[in-house]
């Protein structure tokens, strides 16, 4: 134990002298290492930029009125402002649908995820436990070896999921790797918190919600986000197990408007149903109406994303340390 | 007995996940045994009443269309890895050689962003970029700037291949960043103050310094994207075709998907879906070989 503060200060004194070559670089920087500043922050500023680029261009042109967008190219700004556009994407029916579906199944199977990951993580830190190393393989072969696409189907049909809100909730649910990062976390707990609560007479399923539970919280919201992620943009599970219109995912509708090109027949059967404006230049044409759904569709994760980024790249990095 | 009366609730603990695992892994492994079968779905439990047809679902062993399916996915997968897998390694250098904290940070989080939009998202970026009409940003640029004719892109296969590798480098470069960048964090300092020392340069200390310092990293991302070489990157080229190129750039995975979903022919499918799998096996056999030989790095 005594050897813990020496050693914390000796890292502290290492971090103190890494720092002073640092400093002599700023005194004399020779005209390469300018040329070489500049090269490098203007690369960075060219990524930059061609990463936002793309979707600065599509909010754009969702605010330009369809038939002046047709005319001739826009650049940085709308040139025949409108909301109509995302008016029509608000009045879709498949796309309201489609964010109680989403946000449903987002909420519900991370929840339902992270139980069932930090459960197992929980008794799988437990050395003692006899059994471990066999369960252990049992969970891990299937990182290496899995079904087909075509195996996997004909699992999801033959126990019920096609076209079930639950196949969106399930399957997915446990992540080998997760776990282990979960693992990894609760073993750094030092071991007389759980100790003395034995001794208290605590049983383990007092010591897994009093202590764990709460000790885990950075690394469950990491996992939460991850996991949250990771639902928001599964496209796969509703194109290969869903074909029923209401439990249709915000992906899949994305899918039918920019890229199956279904756009202009949801645009008429709004109007058919007259639900929104049908003034002629209110009306959107295919191209803004993709626009305005991709923005729906891709922005909400974008501003929830900067929150968690401490957690994540914390969680991140476990488990990089893990593997 | 003991055991079970001592830590019975652990091991209730453990029963989801083992449950989850025996269901969704377990089970469509053990179902790929419908490739030798004549399947029909509704023949007794899990069709399993079906008749046993033996190899005759692996002809197309003989049949030249597949090693051309097998052959460009693996190129495929192999010209994206090539492009895409260094181009995190070298943003992690720059970024590490950023003196401006704030910077850096600000540059970083932009990078992560696309990570977070789905392949449909880049898929519909894609398409509305290269569109025909005036709403294309590529042919407005190309008719302003070059005075060139508009093209229709998204139908012409040559640039398939070139659009997967940008559309992933564009995607994964920061994500793929993070990493290297917290290998980077775990060099000795010691040793860039020696080499400062010694005379040696910014270039000299990425070069001899921060890049083998990333090597153990390098080579276990490496192992681990070979792994899902063939496997991988459906959405993506899913996505990407359209009819017109279809047959042009199917790969093994949206080529099961459109046999075997759309077609219904289950157990053709899942025979080239097991062949798939393993050649994906023997390579990440391979990769973990010279991954241990060359590097003593190795995930398995």
């Amino acid at each position: 134990m005594a050897a813990e503060p020496a050693m914390e200060a000796q890292s502290h004194q290492l971090t103190k002298t890494s720092v002073i070559p640092k400093a002599k670089n700023k005194i004399r920087t020779t005209t390469g290492e300018k040329i070489f500043n500049i090269c490098n922050i203007t690369l960075l500023l060219l990524l930059c930029l061609v990463t936002l680029y793309p979707f600065w261009y599509v909010l754009v042109l969702s605010f330009n009125v369809g038939i002046d967008a047709a005319k001739g190219p826009i650049w940085f700004w709308p040139r025949d402002f409108t909301w109509d556009n995302y008016n029509y994407v608000f009045h879709n029916p498949m796309i309201k649908s489609a964010f109680f579906v989403t946000i449903g199944r987002a909420i519900l199977g991370s929840l339902f995820s992270i139980c069932v990951m930090l459960l197992a993580a929980f008794a799988l830190s437990k050395r003692f436990l006899p059994g471990r190393r066999m369960i252990l393989y049992f969970l891990m072969i299937p990182m290496f070896i899995s079904g087909s696409l075509i195996s996997n189907y004909v699992v999801m049909v033959k126990l019920g999921l096609l076209n079930n809100f639950l196949v969106y909730i399930i399957p997915g649910a446990f992540s080998f790797f997760f776990m282990i990062i979960i693992r990894t976390f609760i073993e750094q707990i030092p071991e007389g918190v759980e100790e003395s609560a034995m001794i208290d007479g605590a049983g383990f399923y007092q010591i897994f919600i009093k202590i764990i539970v709460p000790l885990c919280k950075p690394i469950l919201a990491a996992m939460l986000f991850f996991s949250i992620v990771g639902h928001w943009l599964d496209f796969g599970t509703n194109l290969l197990y869903v074909n029923e219109e209401k439990l249709y995912v915000l992906q899949y509708v994305l899918y039918l408007v920019v890229i199956a090109n279904k756009g202009s027949d949801m645009i008429n059967l709004m109007q058919f149903s007259g639900t929104v404006p049908t003034v002629k230049d209110a009306v959107p044409t295919p191209e803004v109406l993709k626009m305005s759904t991709l923005m729906v569709v891709t922005l909400p994760l974008l501003f929830v994303y900067p929150f968690f980024q401490r957690f994540f790249i914390k969680g991140m990095m476990v488990g990089a340390i893990k593997a | 007995m003991k055991a079970l009366k001592n830590y019975y609730v652990l091991y209730l603990f453990l029963i989801p996940a083992l449950i989850l695992t025996l269901l969704f892994n377990y089970l469509p492994l053990f179902s790929n045994i419908i490739a030798f079968m004549d399947y029909d779905i509704f023949a007794g439990w899990m069709g399993l009443g079906s008749k046993w047809v033996g190899f005759k679902n692996f002809a197309f062993l003989g049949e030249g269309w597949f090693y051309e399916l097998l052959v460009r996915t693996i190129y495929y997968n192999i010209t994206i890895l090539l492009f895409s897998f260094p181009a995190s390694i070298i943003l992690a250098l720059l970024l590490n050689e950023v003196s401006s904290n704030l910077f850096k940070k600000i540059s970083q989080s932009i990078s992560y962003i696309p990570h977070f939009v789905s392949w449909v998202t880049v898929a519909g970026l894609t398409y509305i970029f290269l569109s025909y009409d005036n709403t294309g940003l590529v042919n407005n640029l190309m008719t302003t700037v070059f005075g060139t004719e508009r093209a229709v892109y998204m139908q012409d296969n040559n640039i398939f291949l070139p659009l997967l590798i940008i559309t992933q480098t564009w995607k994964e470069i920061g994500w793929g960043s993070i990493l290297y960048l917290a290998a980077i964090t775990m060099i000795d300092p010691q040793l860039y103050e020696a080499a400062t020392m010694d005379g040696a340069g910014r270039w000299r200390r990425m070069f001899h310094i921060t890049l083998p310092g990333l090597i153990p990293t390098t080579v276990v991302l490496l192992i681990f994207s070979l792994a899902g070489l063939i496997g991988g990157n459906f959405d993506q080229i899913f996505n990407l075709q359209n009819q017109v190129i279809q047959d042009q750039t199917n790969t093994i995975s949206t080529f099961t998907y459109y046999e075997g979903i759309l077609g219904a022919r289950y157990s053709f499918s899942t025979a080239v879906g097991l062949f798939q799998g393993l050649v994906s096996f023997i390579l990440l056999y391979i990769a973990n070989y010279y991954g241990k030989k060359t590097s003593g790095t190795s995930i398995i």
